[in-house]
């Protein structure tokens, strides 16, 4: 498998109030050619944060890369100068923004927001960058007679999907979409991801899926990994992680899932919230919530485990036979 | 069967404490009328949560919006509690503010980013006069915020500091500030992660418990929906297409539309794709749209007959509403 983007203990930190939050802490992560990765994970994991290092889009002084290093397609991307980056981003490296409000500009139409992009990229003349943009939008499912509106008076699951037209008009090599989906009903959905699986079949792209939807990750994605406290803390195929949760965080957000087929009176989530990140618990991040920590777990960072070909950062598998 | 309402038609067995009829609301855009919201009649009771799904950008933020009267409606009628929403006098609305609260779709757009989390949350407590000094303020400020789960360190935080999940539970707190009675929910779990989102769902449905609560949920998420609500009703381009009591119209939608939704569902466990509906891509446009059924360009079943006039919403079996010439086959 060829690997376009590689992360190596990647360290990311904010820094608020004269406090500084670790968002991320000493992430390593692989992804390959053509390939779906899953990455779930609470509120707060340091998801997004992830996905705007890759592009080194964490703005100075609010926040900063610490430590760790980005390859893309074999290029370092925190030496890149501004010109590498500007060609990078949008064309190799799009990214679909969590809020489509980054992404899009409140004074232009939706239409030229993408006949823009193609142009900058593309290198084609203006007519046929308006045409593409209005085939964009017809393909994320609005009609092209809407391109002359601009983004207050779309809905938000058309703002979502004005931002996918926007990051796949340019047929990146890696797309980094953000909750791509979510604001988006479960047809329209089907159809986004139809033509982000064409994408990847067609231009062999690779994408990093960032979801809360289980469901959306069991039918769309290849690998998962999920994601706690600026740490991946379980890494597996999406046969291995469904088939066989291991750690006890990603086993908790199976559980606190709606279930369709019956019907419950409570949902049963994880109880406690995440660790305050600008103070992070000495051991196991997740320990305090643990309903299986034990003494090692409080008081030891656990390492990364192999078991059997998935990975989980876990005290309880070292037990069970785990090779670190 | 129990005695039914002249108005709408649904069962008396509750009485409503709101009541939308022949709603409508229409956007004046460059290329014409965009009809957001078509001619919509629902009822919610007193305690209940009423679901709404449909497809994106089919009018229930409006349709929301109307609700708690952030926009003017273009006609129809909102009564709630007994008061006309849509010409209410601005000391009745003052009344209805306190009463009605909506969670917004967007937490980005939907609060101040200069504000901290604490005055964001606490805002609705000082416009409303709700508490007499500093100290009370901020120890309903505090209350708030670990109804919602956010940690008291984040009192002074701006919101850019915050990840999505955490702003939305801003939006949830400031709902909460003046004790609604009556909350319209627009995807307020949706960027939430399952276990929060439990947490949060968990939270509404005892505040309901607890307080009656009457809720409008808004949510792509079917599960979610399913989940929480006592009714569903089902959009298509600014009209109700189906509703239902949950159970029955998950169990059996009796609407093309809604058949092609509930088969869509992503199912999270392994090999579970099942028999999808694709829907054909083709879409119309909400602007000056022409008589006839919206969903007929679209549906598998449609007949000429179809796109000559708009098919009425009617009870097709006891309880069950469609919008569909056809919906006596699926019943
Ligand atoms: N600009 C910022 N300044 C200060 N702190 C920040 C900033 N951006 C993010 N953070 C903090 O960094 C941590 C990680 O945030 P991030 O947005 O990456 O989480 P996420 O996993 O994407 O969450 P969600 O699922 O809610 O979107 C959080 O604690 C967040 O509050
Ligand atoms: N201020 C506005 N000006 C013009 N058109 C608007 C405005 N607000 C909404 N619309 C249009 O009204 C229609 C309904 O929008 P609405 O936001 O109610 O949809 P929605 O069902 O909430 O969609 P989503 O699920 O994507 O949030 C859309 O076609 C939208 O573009
Ligand atoms: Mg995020
Ligand atoms: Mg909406």
């Amino acid at each position: 498998m060829e690997t376009i983007l590689a992360l190596r203990d990647l360290e990311v930190q904010y820094y608020s109030n004269r406090k500084t939050i670790r968002a991320v802490n000493g992430l390593s992560l692989d992804m390959h050619k053509g390939k779906v990765l899953g990455l779930v994970g609470e509120t707060g994991a340091g998801k997004t944060t992830l996905a705007l290092s890759i592009l080194n889009m964490i703005r100075a002084p609010q926040g900063k890369i610490t430590a760790g290093n980005i390859r893309f397609a074999g290029n370092d991307v925190l030496t890149m100068n501004k010109h590498e980056l500007r060609n990078m981003r949008g064309k190799d490296v799009a990214m679909i923004f969590q809020d489509p409000m980054t992404a899009l500009n409140p004074v232009l139409t939706v239409g030229d927001q993408i006949a823009e992009t193609v142009l900058r990229h593309e290198g084609v003349s203006k007519e046929a960058a308006w045409k593409t943009a209005e085939t964009m939008l017809e393909t994320v499912g609005i009609p092209a007679d809407r391109a002359r509106e601009y983004p207050h008076q779309f809905s938000g699951g058309m703002k979502q999907r004005v931002v996918i037209a926007l990051a796949l008009a340019c047929n990146p090599k890696l797309l980094l979409a953000d909750e791509p989906t979510t604001a988006l009903d479960v047809t329209i959905q089907a159809q986004v991801l139809d033509l982000m699986r064409k994408l990847i079949k067609e231009q062999g792209t690779s994408v990093l899926f960032i979801t809360h939807s289980l469901g959306l990750v069991a039918e769309n994605c290849d690998e998962v990994a999920t994601m706690y406290a600026g740490e991946i803390v379980e890494f597996g195929s999406v046969k291995q992680l469904f088939g066989n949760p291991l750690h006890p965080y990603t086993k908790g957000l199976f559980g606190s899932l709606p279930d369709l087929s019956a019907v419950s009176e409570r949902l049963k989530p994880i109880p406690g919230l995440m660790p305050d990140p600008t103070n992070l618990p000495s051991g196991c991040f997740f320990s305090p919530r643990c309903p299986f920590a034990t003494e090692i777990c409080h008081n030891t960072h656990p390492v990364d485990i192999d078991v059997e070909g998935h990975m989980v950062k876990c005290h309880l598998y070292t037990k069970k036979g785990g090779k670190a | 069967m129990s005695a039914r309402s002249p108005i709408t038609d649904t069962p008396m067995t509750d009485t409503p404490i709101l009541r939308v009829k022949n709603l409508k609301k229409y956007f004046h855009v460059a290329k014409g009328n965009l009809h957001a919201v078509d001619d919509v009649s629902f009822d919610i009771s007193k305690g209940k949560t009423l679901g709404m799904v449909g497809e994106s950008g089919c009018g229930k933020s409006t349709t929301g919006r109307l609700l708690v009267r952030l926009h003017e409606s273009t006609s129809g009628s909102i009564i709630y509690d007994g008061t006309e929403v849509t010409s209410a006098t601005v000391r009745d609305m003052g009344m209805l503010r306190t009463c009605m609260q909506m969670i917004f779709q967007d937490p980005y757009s939907s609060i101040n980013p200069r504000h901290t989390v604490a005055s964001i949350i606490g805002e609705p407590l000082k416009i409303h006069k709700k508490v007499h000094n500093n100290l009370e303020y901020e120890e309903r400020v505090r209350q708030l915020m670990t109804t919602v789960g956010l940690a008291e360190r984040l009192y002074d935080a701006y919101p850019h500091e915050l990840d999505g999940g955490r702003r939305q539970r801003i939006g949830i707190a400031r709902a909460l500030a003046l004790d609604p009675e009556f909350i319209v929910c627009d995807e307020p779990v949706s960027a939430l992660d399952v276990s929060i989102q439990a947490q949060i769902l968990n939270l509404l449905m005892n505040l309901q418990e607890k307080l009656g609560l009457t809720y409008l949920f808004i949510t792509h998420d079917l599960s979610v929906v399913k989940h929480i609500s006592d009714d569903i009703v089902i959009m298509y381009m600014g009209q109700i297409v189906e509703r239902g009591p949950t159970e029955e119209l998950f169990k059996k939608p009796i609407h093309p539309y809604g058949q092609a939704l509930l088969s869509a569902i992503p199912i999270p466990k392994l090999n579970s794709k099942r028999d999808r509906i694709i829907l054909k891509s083709e879409v119309s446009s909400p602007i000056n749209p022409k008589p006839g059924c919206r969903f007929a360009p679209r549906c598998a079943y449609a007949q000429p007959e179809c796109s000559t006039a708009d098919p009425a919403l009617r009870e097709v079996s006891p309880g069950r509403f469609a919008a569909c010439r056809l919906a006596e086959q699926f019943v």
